[in-house]
């Protein structure tokens, strides 16, 4: 019964984390992946989804609505972005990087001025049970269950779907799309749309665990870009949800022995350890483990 | 005792998924030779480059320099030990001027690879016609001065062995003539030169002997003219071309 | 042209000729002259950004000239600061404290800088890795000293001070003799030349050919026989040695300094400054260092809340208009509209 309580928490605890990198990250992984553009200004884009949210259930919206609502919400916002601006730093990595910066240091400021320097927060959903010794709150294990989801959301989109197979057609080769007729300039502002909009979800997801403050999107920053680091780009969602496992496992004990502050530097340093191993992530290690598997036709 | 090879290959192995881009080649380029390096489309001879100068990784086997094991050593420490290349897209410093792309790569320390880099250079200047004080820049040169500043540019680093990747591409017939010219004289001066190379008459005006690649696997092997006669190497180019 | 004239004078950096270098002793003249125009208030504001500019210098080299991008050198600035507080804080008796002080903190700057830079460059992580890491060190750092508050978080006598910053930070001199006011801002103006020319003969002579042969194609420059990886790092640590120069006169100058310097706020103004110069010339980075310093200072002692939105707006507006940089397309302008007899005499 101990032990068995003791692992399920740890499990628990595992889960939770990896969950919370898992949507720390997906909206960054989304547009690094598709588009090669790293959003500098994901960490506002969920500051965003979390300030709808909480607005929106100040205002007596149901919770549960509020989630859907910030991904609409940001997801235009994103495809205003995209059209505006990112849309003539494509191919310049360094370029859209900076510009990204920018547009992320005008919203945290821009959200101070407008909101204030804090927003009184909504509170964590549903309860929490014990089993043993060790508490487990139900939100989090929702949270957990639609990580789940949205991967599975998310690989069916990708290898099932008209948009999913163009979009990774124009990632490969933009000229060679254009020519076989995708229209590659809508391909990206839907795909750097859906990247925005799953960050403002996430943002949204995780407002009633988080203080809602204009700069709050800087929390993020660390988790989400160290996930997309050690995942690489070769394949997104694999690499997304193995890094985020990896980093769980890293972060989780030591965050318990040592506090929060230690698990992040933890974190870093197995960033800085994992890519002198793996320089492409681990997701150019998984697919090429991937193709050996199926060359032998044990896949 | 026999001296060692310039340039070796034992069972080299190199594969992309499930394609095989090299399948246990072994090569051996003796010094002061010039080797080309012919194939069709996709035989490997790119991939067989690119792990020659140490820009890829082999999966299996061995290179060697001179009788030195250099399969893991990084790019720059071959260079360092008297390598130089050129790429198949040129890969002159468009920006900087003729002068500056020439006092770039890295000089040995050793006076006689210095004396006779030098001889080897002026050379080369002499025949394209290239000013080593030039402050023209370089994304202003025409294609073929451009590949020719790019041969100039290796060659101002004084190696012992050139790698060029199609050196003649896209050139007329008298630039052609004029590489071809280049690559005789510069083998006179002793330099070991191994060149890929689509075009069969640059080919048979330039080469002693002739490597062919086929599918990953060295296919045929000897003097330029028994493997422009071999009818097998005629007919995977005709198949293909 | 000798050797000297070819170093100072060569491509690596805008501004050549008789007309430029006139303008450059006119304004340096202006520079030594202007502390006893003003009141001592207005010299220490104008310390205040002259000192940044061996910071911005950093990024100009890292970023425009070897086309590494650093999102996080205000962690070296941060570092030097508060390692210099705390050994010249501890030495406060000694007559060279500071000096031990100033070297230490460029030492632990110079050693963070290789020991992150030797796991970056030496793994050869694709370009965007760089930034990120980069960033997420200077947030981790001033989570790291954000939390330091109390007594407990102390290095010898000195206190670390958590948010409210390590304040009472000695003033740097020698023996008896102390930097500040008037003396200050002279040390500022020479260190600021110095880095200015010592990094433009850098950058012109064969290191630097190398180094923006690099930037332009790695694969080719590596086969030239270079180790890029080496260069790189090097390029690495000699930046983050400059932003911890600036970190030292901060501390100096202000006497204080806390977390939030190494935030993300101040992480961007550097970017910002670079950008808006223009990266690849060393002499615009200097000119928007300055005039955005004077800006940011300006826009927010009027109270104005929105400074900092104007200048990450700057910033996006510089990134879509003039992404070779404002200063540096002035000049292209300028140069253009002059004569062309100056243009002869540049050659």
């Amino acid at each position: 019964m101990e032990t068995q309580s003791l692992v399920l928490s740890l499990l628990y605890q595992l889960g939770t984390s990896a969950a919370f990198f898992f949507l720390a990250a997906v909206g960054l992984i989304i547009i690094l992946g598709m588009m090669n553009i790293i959003n500098l200004a994901h960490g506002e884009l969920m500051m965003m989804g979390a300030y709808t949210a909480t607005i929106a259930t100040h205002a007596g919206v149901p919770f549960a609505l509020t989630v859907p609502l910030a991904f609409l919400v940001v997801a235009a916002f994103g495809a205003v972005l995209e059209r505006l601006i990112v849309r003539r730093f494509y191919g310049r990595q360094l370029g859209a990087l900076v510009v990204t910066w920018g547009i992320s240091l005008v919203m945290g400021q821009g959200t101070l001025l407008f909101f204030g320097p804090f927003m009184p927060s909504i509170k964590i959903p549903g309860g929490s049970f014990s089993y043993g010794d060790f508490s487990f709150s139900e939100y989090w294990l929702v949270l957990i269950a639609i990580s789940v989801a949205l991967i599975a959301l998310l690989w069916w989109l990708y290898n099932r779907t008209t948009y999913g197979l163009q979009a990774r057609a124009a990632m490969q080769d933009a000229t060679m799309a254009k020519s076989l007729g995708v229209r590659t300039g809508r391909v990206y502002t839907l795909t750097f749309s859906l990247g925005a909009g799953l960050a403002g979800l996430s943002g949204a997801l995780i407002a009633p665990t988080a203080t809602i403050a204009p700069f709050m999107g800087q929390q993020f920053v660390a988790p989400a870009f160290i996930t997309v680091v050690v995942g690489g780009a070769a394949n997104v969602i694999a690499g997304a949800v193995g890094s985020a496992t990896l980093l769980a496992a890293v972060k989780t004990p030591v965050g318990m022995a040592f506090g929060a502050f230690y698990g992040t530097v933890a974190l870093l340093f197995a960033a800085l350890v994992i890519i002198r191993i793996m320089p492409d992530g681990i997701s150019a290690r998984l697919q090429r483990w991937f193709d050996r598997r199926s060359r032998s036709g044990l896949l | 005792m026999t001296t060692a090879p310039m340039l070796e290959t034992r069972r080299l192995n190199k594969r992309f998924g499930g394609v095989v881009a090299a399948d246990n080649i072994d090569l051996s380029v003796e010094t002061g030779e010039l080797r080309c390096l012919i194939g069709p489309n996709g035989a490997g001879k790119s991939t067989l480059f690119a792990m020659l100068c140490g820009i890829q990784r082999a999966d299996g086997g061995q290179i060697l320099l001179a009788g030195r094991d250099v399969t893991h050593m990084q790019a720059f420490q071959r260079v360092r030990l008297g390598v130089g290349l050129t790429f198949q897209t040129n890969r002159a410093f468009h920006q900087l001027s003729v002068r500056e792309n020439l006092a770039i790569p890295r000089i040995p320390h050793d006076a006689e690879r210095r004396a006779l880099g030098a001889e080897r250079l002026a050379v080369a200047l002499e025949t394209f016609g290239l000013d080593p004080e030039d402050e023209t820049r370089a994304g202003e040169l025409s294609h073929n001065q451009l590949q020719w500043l790019e041969i100039a540019m290796v060659l101002s680093g004084y190696p012992d062995l050139i790698l060029l990747d199609e050196p003649a591409a896209g050139m007329a017939g008298e630039e052609t003539a004029r590489t071809a010219t280049l690559l005789k004289r510069l083998n006179a001066t002793g330099l070991t030169i191994v060149v890929v190379e689509h075009d069969i008459a640059f080919v048979k005006e330039v080469a002693q002997s002739v490597t062919v690649l086929h599918q990953g696997r060295v296919f045929a092997e000897g003097p330029v003219e028994a493997i422009t006669a071999n009818e097998e190497v005629r007919k995977i180019y005709l198949g293909k071309a | 042209m000798s050797g000297l004239a070819r170093l100072v004078g060569g491509p690596a950096d805008i501004g050549r000729g008789p007309v430029f270098w006139s303008l450059v002793a006119l304004t340096l003249l202006g520079f030594a002259l202007y502390p006893s125009a003003v009141s001592e208030f207005q010299v220490s504001n104008t310390a205040y950004y002259l000192l940044n500019i061996p910071l911005g210098l950093g990024m100009a080299l890292l970023w425009g000239y070897c086309g590494v991008l650093s999102f996080g050198h205000v962690a070296y600035f941060g570092i030097a600061g508060y390692s210099y507080g705390v050994i010249a804080g501890n030495l406060s008796d000694s007559p060279s404290g500071p000096v031990v002080g100033a070297l230490g903190g460029l030492l632990v700057s110079a050693v963070v800088a290789g020991v992150f830079g030797y796991f970056v460059f030496y793994a050869r992580v694709q370009k965007w890795i760089i930034p990120i890491l980069t960033l997420v060190l200077t947030l981790l750092l001033e989570t790291f000293l954000g939390q330091t508050a109390g007594y407990q978080w102390r290095i010898g006598s000195v206190l670390l001070g958590g948010y409210n910053g390590m304040t009472g930070i000695p003033s740097f001199g020698f023996g008896e003799f102390e930097f500040q006011g008037t003396s200050f801002y002279y040390l500022c103006l020479v260190l600021v030349l110095a880095c200015y020319f010592g990094l433009r003969m850098l950058l012109n002579s064969g290191f630097g050919q190398v180094v923006v042969a690099i930037r332009e194609d790695e694969l080719r420059t590596e086969t030239l026989g270079y180790d890029i990886r080496a260069r790189q790092w090097a390029v690495f640590v000699l930046s983050a040695v400059l932003a911890g120069l600036s970190g030292l006169l901060y501390v100096q100058w202000g006497n204080y300094i806390t977390p939030s310097q190494v935030g993300l706020l101040q992480a961007a103004l550097p970017v910002i400054w670079t950008a808006v110069g223009g990266s690849t010339s060393l002499l615009a980075v200097v000119i928007a260092t300055f005039a955005l310093n004077w800006l940011t200072y300006t826009l927010s002692s009027e109270g104005n809340q929105y400074a900092m939105v104007i200048i990450g707006a700057l910033l996006v507006v510089t990134m879509l208009f003039f992404p070779r940089g404002i200063v540096v397309m002035l000049a292209e302008h300028l140069d253009r509209l002059l004569p062309r007899a100056r243009r002869e005499a540049r050659r």
